[in-house]
């Protein structure tokens, strides 16, 4: 279905396309990455391949760069059924990629990197001069004797740039090429494309969740989403807010709730005792949850209380200098739970290592019920109350080598110590009490933590977090990586802890779990809060928008 | 609710192949126990061989079977030698218990040779200059040893902290300069040399304690040693239990193990990690003071060289004893007997090069086994986290 747009539009040209994947798919586990997915490249065109994370289009791409072997499907190049098993075999084929994420030796220069990987006898001249071609037939402005080291992350890309296109490639595909640049940089970037692509008639796969250059920049477009293609066409056609539309889909919501209790009566093998657990503890917070049920709640305009949270005008800066978080300001009330929505890499990091304290801030201000708490500060965040449920729990939620008892204390010890001596009688019965109340399935307080599955360590950083009688709770993703049944645990707990009156604010890049959850949501992009909605109104046209970057002038942008 | 959870035992053990399984982790914890015993004691025998071996073939006095025999005789059973151990095993206890704190804060102090030295050069300097009754001169003297380990160990940590430098590369370095300076210090009578009528015919050595300024020596079963090895003693159960049982111990711990999750939990790295750099140095330094006013290495005076590869025998220690401190008492009695053993040797007719040797190797195969044990565990610990992700 989707190829036959394609035909049409390449119509004009009378050889056959360079590259067609046609209903390609590749299953991960249960999983399914790509599924009867179709391309097709011309040569002189730029193709954007548009969707949110986890839609298929990084998958898509390793497969053209032979990463990734297809499980059914074919590739064809010029019409030819090829077969690409690695990427020295797509390179011969004529296919390059940039990655996003560069590969460069920073202690070397230029021409080196560039000549990195070559065998045989190395001719530096013969290299040094290629490069200093290519730079100036592309108009790259790069100087071969150049250490990268001493180099922005614009012009290492178009080092990266210089590194495939030396072997003067019949296809370029680019991997979130302006997600490390500037707007001027990215500007740079797309002339460059637009010389490679019309004067050599190379072709081009864009891929990006940013709908502003999928607009300005490509010629044809194909969307994904779960791994299929939605939508495939000419560019000229199209504008934002369909593209957005076709990007987050409209019956997300709903497929949530079908795909977690489909998935939850397959799954019967699993000690799943979620649903009993949850009883149980929302019995154990009773008191709270009979004065505000949920029907209260879920409605919200913005409650009346103070914030419990308050960010404001939040400025924070890389160690390279990239700005992180460019001026964000925020406020989370007692009781609601605040969704923060966005495509990966836009601060979301950034905003949960600053209330974590292990991000300074260059500006701006965090308050917690109206007291301005220290940002920096070992421990700070942490004794105003700011309970954290950490991204990469082994990176910041807790310490693998100690027991699962001291990951419990790892944040309050002196609530089991007298004078600074800690009691193990009183740790040891503490922790018991927690494991029983989060049923964290281990062998005991002294079992190592690192001995525990990723949803019982996960239960272990919320059983520390909760126990202290938060202010406020930050959730980072806190679903990530998890069974089913370890994600409708964590989503009834938040539920829970807002009902006690605690200001939740939820960090996810997967949007169904923000819609799912949050009672009002925002959208984080390039480090700033571009936009707000109440559940009630949620739009997920304008969402899409938001979190593509979409200049919406009628966003009503909160700053 | 907790029977709801086993309901399915087997179906959830054969996804997910790791749980509880109590029986199982004792017997392991038995294996595991013997397999340590094994490999110490193959490590030891291979390196016993190849002694015996070096001897035979290096030397033309001694012969091989006579190695064991005679470092046992030095290091515990001729007459005096335990005690004699037990002073040399002291100032090695010392350095590796402040190595300990340290290295818990998961930092790489190996320095400590420098360290000692510095501490020995503030007590010298020091305990022949104040006034006051002789018990409480060698107590501020030892303290001011504390405090010269404590400041050289501080500076790396400060650089570690503050600039970022790698406290590898400055301690060991440092430890250069240390030796330099306390060098200097012996060539210069308002420092540390001492005036010429009690020089005889050295020219480096610094004036020498007086009699009630010296740790006093007491005599058991016919060995005699300084009275410090109780003091040492008694250190390492006090690192034990802080590292164990107080809350500045296990955010120390908490610091080596993880440094974000630390910080977050408030755990100041500049604090704590500064911290342990100073107690490390402090009790190099107080080794330092120790070995000057002990009696056990030299004439109660300082002399070039005087560190003489006790910093660097407690550095292994800690190694060996994998940063327990109550392990340690007897790690380092055994490496002071190594080295009692082993000038033992020397003594009879084996040459001073291949005496060294011996002791060289002795201690790697006692390096071995943890470094074995420690990769071992290591790789457990990582296939169990990437089994499970």
């Amino acid at each position: 279905m989707t190829s036959v747009p394609n035909d049409h539009v390449g119509g004009e040209h009378s050889s056959p396309p360079a590259v067609e994947l046609i209903d390609i798919t590749k299953r991960f586990g249960q999983i399914v990455a790509c599924d009867r997915v179709s391309l097709t490249l011309h040569r002189g065109r730029i193709h954007g391949i548009l969707g949110e994370n986890g839609a298929g289009k990084s998958t898509l791409m390793k497969v053209l760069i032979g990463l990734v072997l297809p499980d059914a499907g074919q590739i064809r190049l010029h019409g030819r059924q090829v077969q690409i098993v690695d990427p020295i075999d797509a390179g011969a084929h004529g296919i390059a990629m940039v990655h996003q994420h560069f590969s460069l030796v920073e202690a070397l220069t230029v021409w080196e990197n560039v000549a990195l990987g070559d065998v045989g006898r190395l001719d530096p001249r013969h290299v040094r001069q290629r490069v200093g071609e290519i730079s100036e037939q592309y108009g790259l402005d790069i100087d071969p004797d150049d250490r990268i080291a001493h180099l922005p992350a614009g012009m290492r890309q178009r080092v990266e740039i210089i590194k495939c296109l030396r072997r003067d490639p019949e296809v370029l595909v680019f991997d979130e090429p302006t997600s490390v640049l500037s707007p001027s940089e990215s500007e740079f970037l797309f002339d460059a494309l637009r010389r490679v692509v019309h004067h050599e008639g190379k072709a081009v796969a864009l891929v990006s969740h940013k709908l502003p250059e999928i607009l300005s920049v490509t010629d044809e477009v194909t969307i994904m989403r779960d791994g299929r293609v939605v939508k495939a066409g000419p560019t000229a056609g199209a504008d934002a807010s369909t593209l957005a539309r076709a990007m987050v889909g409209r019956d997300v919501v709903l497929r949530r709730e079908h795909a977690a209790f489909g998935v939850v009566d397959t799954l019967i093998e699993m000690p799943v005792d979620a649903t009993d657990t949850t009883a149980d503890t929302s019995a154990g917070d009773s008191p709270a949850a009979s004065v505000e049920t949920s029907e209260v709640v879920a409605p919200t305009e913005t409650p009346a209380a103070a914030p419990v949270l308050r960010l404001v005008g939040i400025t924070a800066t890389g160690r390279d200098g990239r700005v992180l978080l460019d001026g964000l300001t925020l406020e989370v009330h007692p009781g609601e739970i605040v969704g923060v929505a966005g495509v990966e890499d836009n601060g979301q990091r950034t905003l949960g290592d600053v209330l974590s304290s292990l991000h300074d801030v260059d500006a701006g201000r965090v308050e917690v019920n109206g007291v301005q708490v220290a940002t920096g500060t070992a421990g700070a965040m942490a004794r105003a109350g700011v309970a954290v449920i950490p991204e990469d729990r082994h990176d910041s939620g807790c310490v693998l080598d100690f027991t699962v008892a001291e990951n419990l204390f790892l944040v309050d010890p002196n609530r089991v110590s007298r004078r600074g001596l800690i009691s193990m009688s009183a740790m040891r019965s503490r922790a018991a009490e927690l494991i029983d109340r989060f049923s964290i399935n281990c062998t005991g307080p002294d079992a190592p933590m690192w001995s525990l599955s990723g949803g019982n360590q996960q239960r272990v950083v919320l059983a520390r977090e909760l126990s202290h009688d938060p202010q406020v709770l930050v959730a980072a993703q806190p679903t990530h990586g998890l069974d089913v049944g370890a994600i409708e645990y964590m989503s009834t707990q938040l539920r829970d802890a807002a009902k006690s009156g605690v200001g939740v604010l939820l960090i996810s890049t997967e949007l169904e779990e923000i819609l799912d959850l949050s009672d009002r949501i925002v959208v984080i992009f390039n480090g700033r809060i571009v936009g707000q909605m109440a559940k009630g109104d949620v739009d997920v046209e304008r969402l899409g928008m938001l979190m593509g970057g979409a200049d919406l002038s009628t966003a009503g942008a909160q700053s | 609710m907790t029977d709801v959870g086993h309901l399915e035992p087997v179906a959830s053990d054969a996804m997910n192949p790791t749980p509880n399984e109590p029986p199982v982790s004792e017997r392991s914890r038995l294996t595991s126990a013997s397999e340590v015993i094994v490999l110490y004691a193959s490590c030891l025998f291979v390196a016993l061989a190849l002694a015996a071996l070096l001897v035979e073939l290096a030397s033309d006095k001694g012969s091989w079977s006579s190695v064991y025999t005679v470092i046992l005789d030095g290091a515990v059973r001729s007459p005096g030698r335990w005690g004699l151990t037990l002073g040399v095993s002291a100032p090695i206890l010392l350095v590796a218990l402040g190595t300990t704190v340290s290295g818990r804060a998961g930092l790489v102090n190996i320095g400590q040779e420098g360290q000692l030295v510095v501490g020995a050069g503030f007590t010298a300097y020091v305990g022949v200059r104040i006034g006051g009754p002789g018990p409480l001169a060698l107590l501020i003297s030892l303290a001011c040893g504390v405090v010269g380990g404590a400041v050289w160990a501080g500076i790396a940590g400060v650089l570690r902290f503050w600039r970022n430098v790698p406290e590898v590369l400055t301690t060991l370095l440092m430890g250069v300069v240390a030796a330099n300076l306390v060098g200097w210090g012996l060539r210069n009578q308002y420092l540390l040399l001492a005036p010429p009528e009690g020089r005889a015919n050295r020219n480096q050595v610094s004036e020498p304690f007086a009699l009630s300024r010296r740790i006093p020596r007491i005599t058991l079963f016919g060995n005699e040693f300084p009275i410090s090895v109780f003091a040492a003693l008694a250190f390492a159960i006090i690192v034990w239990l802080v590292l164990g049982r107080t809350v500045v111990g296990f955010r120390l711990r908490m610091l080596g193990r993880n440094a974000r999750t630390a910080q977050r939990a408030g755990v100041s790295e500049k604090r704590y990690g500064v911290g342990a750099m100073l107690v490390s140095g402090g009790f190099a330094g107080l080794a330092g003071g120790v070995m000057l006013t002990g009696g056990d290495f030299g004439n109660y005076q300082l002399v070039a060289n005087f560190g003489a590869g006790i910093g660097f025998a407690g550095l292994l220690a800690a190694l060996v004893a994998r940063q327990r401190a109550l392990v340690l008492i007897v790690v380092a009695f055994l490496f002071g007997g190594l080295r009692t053993g082993s000038g033992f040797l020397r003594s009879t007719g084996v040459s001073a090069r291949i005496a060294d040797v011996v002791q060289g190797m002795l201690v790697l195969a006692m390096l071995l086994p943890p470094a074995i044990l420690y990769l071992r565990a290591r790789r457990r610990a990582l296939a169990a986290t990437s089994a499970r992700t």
